[in-house]
């Protein structure tokens, strides 16, 4: 796409890293009017990073790292960052790494909320940031070997599975306590869940002083699986499928990263049904969310309530897409069904009905005392850690930050949309619980302006081509926070990358800050307030360090714990 | 508390009667594919269009069979394969009870005979596709008799054509031996 000069937005930001750096930038590529990508040097990378995050309200969406040895002899990094000053854009620092030394400096220990993207970049390419103060593995298991890299190119094939090194467990918890603990392990997994994770607790009588966790035990491989064996449009479907709940938006933000990436737009009647689907999905996401908030502190008739009362949207997207999920309507450059009269009247009585009963139930909800006061003051998420750790969606919104990717950078059809930006400064669960609750009726009410102003025209469009090697961001907020796409086309009819990023692997780092200081008994409730899947907690093993012994408690039993917190399974 | 009352009495039983009664599904419900082998005419259009690889075409020349299969424990009910099915051979029905007790019981396949080469007599194209584009061809409008002399052609493997291609300039023609003028 041709982007006129004129018609850029971020471009301060750019001049602001010419002006402090400028024989550092080498170069300057436009995607699309808000998306940047500047070319630095390798040294200069994390004081380029650093200037925009700290110095003009940068946050980190992703880093992406991308073999590109064969197109230009390097490979390269990327870290995307989602400008949110006075001009919204997208601002992503690249910096080639020669596979001779693999090596470039470090961008965690000036902007913290690289960790992750760097702990990854050495798991999945063997390249390594110098001064990167956590060296664990991220995504690999322990048992993979050392200098298999799985996402170069040249890497082993995707169907083959390489001999297994080790039969233990090799991964360090950290604990930053002072005083002596004792280590509560939470986890690591029930195979339903879409996230499991394990928790070590490190906890002091009944107080947890510090906490590690240890996720992708269920690594997919999807990017791997998307670059070697799927077509373009056939991602659409495997996007839909990396989450459960909020499967829709990774394929719009996966369908927009290619169709920005070669300039072409969705219809404007496909981009206001995007946004109603989206919508739907937000309605049933947020309505589990606050129903498993109910089961948690052991008002199980209000779970039972909430997800009765959720059925409603699950019918909504049957009725609109066939799907009890809103899976599979995706393609790239549109969407494959329209909505009709009767699917839209239909819509508008569902949506009345979850308005009227969701506002009864959550009158039930909000004004039983016990809820206040096991929500309120846990689970703290300070304004400070989440500047420096990038957490997205209610998370973020609930600890003063104004962060919504609908209102920021508009995608889809939020232009003109009345999203309402919902944002509470006490950082607890209670005030996440309360943002969930708000952002329910804003749904609803973007629902119905689309449904009143959708224009009219085709859904789709068709008759393009594919042009090698252009890269470019898709973006949505789901449910949880921002989900980012960074898709680069290849020259054989699949992506020469995907790197997908959901809302929560932004949300998990600074998790750690919320539990520390709580009680064991908050701790499930923390946990399920950023909106993982609570099975993530599914088995408590306790190790005592003072009495060096071991004992398994079963998750039921933790969670009858964080329920009843009468009868401690620690003594 | 005398709210949450209120809320429980005005609700009633909301539990439902399945699987004792039917759950209905909403109109143009995606659930699992329906397959119709009669009009199949194994052209693979869906295979190729299924991004779960749920639907998978096996040729074996020399049987001189081909086999058409899905796995309905892959199919994520896209619908993809309705949409490119140049016959209306597959469509998503409203059923979406699916579980099985066997594995074997997730999958139906079709068989359908090739037809030969009529140069090498190599099995090379399913005979239901050939005669689908005969049809179509009379559909068109071209004489019935025109049709089936152009069925000759349509029976000469890939490979054959691009060989006759190549000899014809050296002055032969294997089309001839089958009574087509190229």
């Amino acid at each position: 796409m041709s982007v006129t000069p004129e018609s850029r937005r971020g471009t301060a930001y750019v001049a602001a890293l010419r002006q402090k750096m400028p024989n550092s930038v080498l170069d300057e590529s436009w995607q699309t009017a808000e998306q940047a990508t500047i070319t630095v040097t390798r040294e200069a990378l994390p004081e380029a990073v650093e200037t925009l995050y700290y110095g003009h309200d940068g946050w980190m969406s992703v880093v992406v790292g991308s073999d590109e040895r064969l197109l230009n002899g390097n490979f390269a990094v990327y870290y995307v960052l989602s400008m949110e000053g006075v001009e919204k854009s997208y601002v992503v620092l690249r910096a080639e790494v020669p596979p001779q030394t693999m090596e470039f400096p470090s961008v965690t220990v000036k902007v913290p909320a690289a960790v992750w993207g760097e702990r990854e970049l050495r798991d999945m390419f063997g390249l390594r940031p110098v001064g990167l103060p956590d060296e664990r593995r991220l995504v690999l298991p322990d048992d993979w070997p050392d200098d298999l890299y799985p996402l170069r190119k040249d890497a082993m094939d995707y169907r083959e599975r390489p001999q297994i090194t080790t039969e233990t467990e090799t991964y360090k918890f950290i604990n930053a306590a002072k005083c002596e603990t004792t280590e509560v392990p939470l986890g690591p997994l029930h195979i339903t869940s879409d996230e499991p994770g394990h928790f070590r607790l490190f906890v002091d009588g009944e107080d947890i002083i510090d906490a590690d966790y240890r996720l992708f035990y269920v690594h997919r491989g999807m990017e791997k699986l998307a670059e070697t064996r799927m077509g373009y449009n056939d991602v659409t479907f495997l996007a839909d499928r990396i989450c459960g709940i909020c499967g829709f938006t990774h394929s719009v933000a996966y369908a927009s990263s290619v169709e920005n990436a070669l300039g072409i737009q969705a219809p404007p009647r496909a981009a206001s049904i995007r946004t109603i689907l989206l919508e739907v999905e937000r309605l049933h996401s947020h309505l589990l969310n606050l129903g498993l908030a109910c089961h948690f502190v052991g008002f199980d008739t209000g779970f039972m309530h909430f997800f009765r009362v959720r059925e409603k949207s699950m019918e909504l997207a049957e009725v609109l897409t066939g799907s009890r999920k809103t899976y599979a309507l995706n393609l790239i450059g549109g969407v494959r069904r329209d909505i009709l009269a009767e699917q839209s009247a239909r819509t508008r009585q569902l949506i009345g009905e979850l308005r009227e009963e969701v506002t009864r139930l959550l009158d039930i909800l909000l004004g039983t005392p016990n809820m206040r006061q096991r929500l309120e003051g846990v689970g703290h998420l300070d304004k400070k850690v989440a500047r420096d750790y990038s957490p997205v969606g209610p998370t973020v919104r609930a600890s003063g930050h104004r962060r919504d990717v609908r209102i920021d950078h508009p995608y889809a059809g939020y232009a003109g949309t009345p999203v309402g930006q919902h944002i509470m400064d006490s950082g607890d669960v209670l005030s996440r619980v309360l943002v969930r609750s708000k952002e329910f009726f804003d749904s609803i009410a973007i629902i119905e302006h689309c449904l009143d102003n959708a224009p009219a025209g085709p859904v789709l469009v068709e008759g393009f081509t594919y042009t090698p090697h252009r890269f470019a961001l898709g973006y949505t907020e789901a449910p949880r926070g921002e989900d980012i796409h960074w898709s680069m086309l290849g020259d054989n009819q699949k992506l020469h990358r995907w790197r997908c990023r959901a809302a929560s692997y932004n949300n998990w780092p600074s998790l750690r800050y919320m539990l520390r200081g709580n009680t064991v008994s908050d701790a499930p409730l923390i946990v399920a307030s950023i909106d993982p899947c609570y099975s993530c907690t599914d088995r408590v093993t306790v190790v005592d360090v003072r009495k060096r012994n071991t004992s398994i408690i079963p998750y039921k039993e933790m969670e009858r714990y964080c329920r009843e917190r009468t009868n401690s399974p620690l003594k | 508390m005398f709210k949450l009352l209120k809320e429980v009495f005005r609700t009633g039983n909301a539990t439902v009667r399945y699987p004792f009664a039917p759950l209905p599904t909403s109109p143009n419900f995606r659930g699992k594919p329906q397959y119709d082998p009669e009009r199949c005419i194994a052209c693979a259009a869906c295979t190729i269009a299924c991004p779960a690889n749920a639907l998978s075409m096996k040729t074996d020349v020399a049987a001189g069979k081909r086999t058409w299969e899905i796995c309905f424990g892959r199919c994520v009910f896209c619908g993809r394969c309705e949409e490119v099915c140049p016959t209306h051979a597959i469509a998503l029905s409203p059923e979406y009870e699916l579980a099985v007790l066997d594995r074997a019981d997730l999958y139906q396949t079709a068989e359908f005979s090739l037809a030969a080469c009529r140069i090498c007599d190599t099995p090379f194209a399913p005979r239901k596709e050939i005669d689908y584009v005969v049809a179509l061809l009379i559909n068109a409008g071209l004489p019935e008799a025109v049709a089936e002399q152009r069925r000759a052609m349509l029976e000469v493997c890939p490979a054959c054509k691009r060989r006759d291609e190549v000899s014809r300039e050296s002055g032969f023609s294997g089309l001839h031996h089958i009574g087509m003028t190229p």
